[in-house]
């Protein structure tokens, strides 16, 4: 039973961070209908920037929350403008074709500034470890799965109730028609790259502060994948559940089954999704009358 | 209001979808813009609203202009911000999202209070449609439907209202009421109307002028009640006969008179 709740905690914990990054793909591809190959890289390089910025101003968490989420926020905008703006009215495959290339290229940058060996990096935060319900945990863990739910909130709260998370979806459900009203269609694209990109920084510090600071974050971006497939790929919210689930169904496989399923558990759901329920959890099917 | 002078559309700069359009909407006209399917309407509508190129169409020629100003090469949001909206076909409702919230984002390029006070003049016009408020738009009814596509655009305070084809797949009834209401608008709140239809006797019934056009070009146009009137218009939007069965013989003969027409 405490091998069961240990490994449905810690799930948890993963699960958050795969959500956090989920999100990021699921808002970007709801506004936008592209697949941000580079949501990981984007992740990996707000988790170095963190890094650094901790490192010269010496932060405490929450300041450096506040500090990197605007830069990254700003990484966003202007990714956006460079790499996807003039790609305006092309096929949807050749967008995602180039943030695969973004992709690499942030790779290539992060390494190139911060080199390839793996940095210790907490974030402000410190190891002592706390029970909750009689599970251990460190701090970091605790901030990441709170992290999850706070982003889960705010993102349900945006998307329902302002002007322009309406619009948010207002573009995904119809994007000549939201033309048609007066909707800026490419403001809103910018907009979604930016959020996703804000998202990231917060999954990359505490993601950061939980392991390692190494080039290979950007892994977790595929990683996560299985979540945003699970959750439905238009659906925010619905990657941070997947998320959730994904992450305690690997550490289940792991504990039960053995260290290699935990890598390809994920990937498993996702076939299994996609044959049962191809718009995933959350996803909205299209709604066709006859 | 709108003019639209010798108009060229082409798709993917080869497929000529308009050609040499012009027309004209004199402000507080209701005006009907009548052919048959792929004529090029909606590609004239929209033309005029700005978002041709989604479907990579592009106006080589001609200029569209709004009260005296040329709007082709503006962007949608800046049409719509200048009163002219357009009620697309097939109504294109955001069905994913309520009612409420549909009509809302009707109203994106106005003020909150502005927002706030169109809600309520849509819904005194459509209280059918202030029942279903917290609906899911994708399950309404098509007459729901379109009433809440007509709300939508009347949200952003149009001076000028397209609607593309607003009786498509409704029963008798709800295309009179659907109608009604566009009247209304006309005749009381003083919105200048362009009307696409396929029902051509609907539309030459509310409109006080029309102009008819067949593959891409404009083959006739005149006053409602002369088009009416119009043999041709007649036999081939009216669908009078004369009582019997014309013959291929007949047909032949249109064509050739079509080519007199154009």
């Amino acid at each position: 039973m405490d091998f069961l709740l240990l490994l449905v905690s810690t799930g948890l914990v993963s699960g958050a961070a795969y959500g956090l990054i989920a999100m990021g793909f699921a808002l970007v591809y709801k506004s936008t209908g592209v697949v941000n190959f580079a949501q990981g890289e984007l992740v990996m390089l707000t988790a170095y920037i963190a890094f650094s910025l901790s490192n010269t101003f010496h932060l405490s968490f929450f300041p450096l929350i506040l500090v990197t989420i605007p830069v990254s926020m700003l990484i966003g905008l202007t990714l956006e403008r460079i790499f996807i703006r003039p790609m305006l009215g092309e096929p949807v495959f050749a967008i995602v074709m180039v943030t695969v290339g973004l992709a690499v290229i942030l790779r290539g940058v992060t390494i190139m500034i911060w080199g390839s060996e793996p940095f210790n990096f907490t974030a402000g935060l410190s190891n002592d470890v706390i029970q909750v319900a009689g599970v251990p945990f460190y701090p970091a863990q605790l901030y990441l799965i709170g992290a999850l739910a706070v982003v889960s909130l705010l993102a349900w709260l945006f998307l329902r109730f302002t002007r322009m998370g309406i619009a948010m979806r207002a573009v995904a459900a119809n994007e000549t028609a939201a033309l048609l009203v007066g909707v800026s269609v490419s403001r809103i694209h910018a907009f979604a790259w930016m959020l996703s990109a804000g998202i990231a920084a917060i999954a990359g510090i505490l993601f950061a502060a939980n392991f390692k600071l190494v080039p290979d974050l950007w892994f977790q971006g595929l990683k996560s994948f299985p979540a945003v497939i699970l959750g439905g790929m238009d659906s925010v919210i619905g990657a941070a559940v997947g998320g959730l689930a994904i992450g305690v169904i690997e550490n289940l496989a792991q504990g039960y089954v053995g260290q290699g399923l935990r890598e390809i558990s994920g990937f498993v759901v996702i076939i299994i999704v996609l044959m049962v329920r191809p718009y995933g959890l959350f996803g909205n099917r299209e709604i066709e009358r006859v | 209001m709108l003019a639209l002078n010798n108009v060229q559309v082409l798709y993917d700069r080869a497929i000529e979808a308009v050609r040499d359009v012009s027309l004209e909407v004199p402000a507080g006209a209701m005006v009907a813009l009548l052919g048959s399917n792929g004529a090029g309407k909606s590609t004239i509508l929209k033309a005029i609203s700005g978002v041709l190129y989604q479907e990579d169409g592009e106006i080589v020629s001609g200029s569209i202009q709004l009260e005296g100003s040329a709007i082709s090469g503006l962007s949608p949001r800046a049409i719509v911000q200048r009163g002219l909206l357009q009620v697309p076909e097939g109504r294109a409702l955001f069905a994913t999202l309520t009612v409420e919230e549909n009509l809302v984002m009707g109203g994106v390029t106005r003020t909150r209070s502005e927002t706030k006070e169109g809600l309520e003049r849509v819904y005194e016009l459509f209280p059918r449609v202030r029942e279903r408020r917290a609906q899911i738009a994708g399950y309404l009814s098509g007459g729901e439907q379109q009433m809440v596509a007509i709300g939508r655009a009347l949200m952003g305070k149009p001076r000028m209202l397209m609607l593309d084809e607003p009786s498509l797949g409704l029963a008798p009834q709800v295309v009179d009421a659907i109608f009604e209401a566009i009247l209304g608008l006309n005749r009381e709140a003083g919105v200048t109307v362009l009307l696409v239809e396929q029902n051509a006797q609907l539309a030459l019934q509310v409109a006080s002028y029309g102009y008819i056009i067949e593959n891409g070009r404009i083959v006739l146009d005149g006053p409602a009640e002369k088009l009416r009137s119009n043999d041709d218009v007649q036999e081939f939007y009216l669908g009078f006969s004369g009582g019997e069965r014309r013959s291929m013989r007949d047909v032949k003969h249109y064509k050739r008179r079509k080519r007199w027409l154009s």
